[in-house]
């Protein structure tokens, strides 16, 4: 049981870093020669594989995967509203644009 | 129960004298800034000295109406300080808690709110002065105002530190971190010394918008649990008891 | 999975981490509308980052998440001694990593990037300096466990779940404004 949790820590973590060493590659694929290039679709991912991380560090790390059902749902919703914001932050900055 | 009656049979009074004090209070200092002078939103950081005329002349009497409340009534923004004082000093905490908070905010009235009072009123009161002079009575009204939020960064930082260090339940301690993150979003103000336009000048979205949105949430809720902790305090030393639900 | 169900920490605490996202939220937002506004000129300005040194920092930012929920797994397991060495090894990385921070703003203010040259370092200097602050008010909130966990007297599960729960609100935020900074194009 105990040796499962530290385990399942310890996963979280490789996981959580390995989403970070994507972002370099992202970041590769995305410019041109070292000149930056503007990009919504990096941008979503950017958002999108920060949230999961967000999530994950909630979960696993801050134990919320053991906690009554309010404050999971709470925090899923927070993740949620998050997404929801920077997204629309974005767009509407681009349509407005 | 009439409210005259009950200040002469409720033991209480003075602190819910105290109370309706600081709510009056709260309101003739929202109506004096937002309505009455409109200085609140605040004026743009990067007008003119000729525009800063205009902007004067604009709010003429507005200035030296509200303005003069605030000379008159400004003093009973003590009582919102000494009711705070007041739930520190019914805490299990030490008295020294309660006379850093009461001293910090006396102190910190002057620059974060009585500065900007006088310098608008001068400004006001000599229309026919060098436009340059107004313009620096201008610039100074609003950055005092703005830009010393960070004197009643560590006021905050206290009464949470006595609220988290608490054991006699007077304020629930969510309250107590709301107060962290009111204290952090009075560092947030600062770069508007520095910027005259964007979102951190001093009407910035970020440096005033979101600031007054976690600001005017911290003051109704401060005001509400101060109502709420004189219903249930028994006037005594120890923990305050728990509310009673009556039907 | 028959565990009970438990608020890590204390329930009030979150109401911290809820109320603090959303107002860095809010911040990210004025950021991301800006930048769409003058999109050349930011990323201009952020080509002046650099982005492997970001990752060095996230990634210390992470493992140091990692020790600290390592500590709160020993406190429970009622191995005070093992506790105490994963909040050193916390603060360790808490230090190393604003230690790189503040390598990164010494290297940019040094090549003329500063608070004041661009609306994209505005936007950085800002996020990061708030960041840090919750940073460095991290380090008096492990101050705390390691208080507790030396003295038998004080020790409080609770409160060194708490703490630790700040902790890793400050690695939360990271984790998004290294994505926003460095990364979003």
């Amino acid at each position: 049981m105990e040796t499962s949790a530290k385990k399942r820590l310890l996963v979280a973590w490789v996981v959580v870093v390995a989403i970070t060493v994507i972002y370099l590659w992202i970041d590769r694929s995305a410019d041109d020669r070292g000149v930056l290039v503007s990009s919504v679709a990096v941008t979503v991912a950017a958002i999108g594989l920060a949230l999961v991380k967000f999530r994950i560090i909630l979960g696993e790390f801050m134990d919320v995967r053991h906690a009554p059902r309010a404050l999971r749902r709470i925090t899923d919703l927070l993740v949620v509203v998050i997404a929801m914001a920077l997204l629309s932050a974005y767009f509407v900055g681009r349509a407005v644009a | 129960m009439s409210l005259g009656a009950s200040l002469r049979t409720d033991p209480k009074r003075e602190l819910w004298f105290a109370w309706y004090s600081t709510v009056a209070f709260y309101s003739l200092y929202s109506v004096v800034f937002f309505v009455l002078t409109r200085t609140q939103p605040p004026g743009r950081p990067w007008l003119t000295p000729e525009q800063t005329v205009a902007w004067f002349a604009d709010r003429h009497w507005g200035l030296l109406v509200g303005f003069a409340l605030i000379f008159v009534l400004g003093g009973f923004s003590a009582t919102s300080i000494s009711l705070i004082t007041y739930s520190i000093r019914r805490m299990s905490v030490s008295r020294a808690y309660a006379y850093s908070y009461l001293i910090l905010y006396a102190i910190a009235a002057i620059p974060g709110f009585l500065f900007i009072c006088v310098a608008m009123t001068v400004g006001a009161m000599r229309p026919e002065r060098d436009p340059a002079l107004l313009h620096w009575l201008y610039d100074f009204g609003f950055l005092s105002f703005s830009g010393t939020m960070g004197v009643f960064l560590v006021g905050s930082l206290i009464w949470m530190a006595a609220i988290l260090l608490d054991k006699n339940g007077v304020f629930p301690r969510w309250f107590g971190y709301l107060n962290l993150c009111n204290a952090l979003t009075e560092v947030v103000i600062a770069p508007s010394w520095i910027f005259q336009r964007g979102v951190l000048a001093w009407n910035g979205v970020i440096a005033w918008w979101i600031d007054v949105a976690v600001f005017g949430m911290y003051t109704v809720v401060f005001i509400y649990l101060l109502r709420s902790l004189i219903q249930r305090d028994d006037l005594g030393t120890g923990p305050v008891p728990a509310p009673v639900i009556t039907g | 999975m028959t565990e009970t169900e438990r608020v890590p920490g204390e329930g009030d605490m979150w109401f911290f981490v809820v109320f603090e996202s959303l107002v860095f939220t809010s911040y990210f937002c004025v950021y991301l509308y800006d930048r769409a506004q003058h999109e050349h000129a930011f990323l201009k300005a952020q080509s002046a980052l650099n982005l492997p040194l970001g990752i060095v920092e996230t990634i210390l930012l992470l493992t140091s998440s990692w020790a600290i929920a390592r500590c709160v797994q020993e406190v429970r397991a009622a191995r005070y001694r093992s506790a105490q060495r994963f909040v050193l090894a916390t603060v360790g990385l808490g230090v190393a990593f604003f230690g790189c921070k503040l390598a990164e703003w010494v290297r940019l203010i040094g090549d003329g990037h500063t608070f004041t040259s661009s609306e994209f370092m505005q936007h950085f200097f800002f996020l990061t300096g708030m960041h840090a602050i919750h940073l460095l008010i991290g380090f008096v909130v492990l101050g705390v466990i390691r208080y507790q966990l030396a003295d038998p007297q004080h020790r409080s599960h609770q409160t060194i779940e708490t703490c630790s729960t700040y902790w890793h609100t400050v690695d939360l935020f990271w984790v998004l404004i290294f994505a926003l900074l460095y990364i979003v194009r």
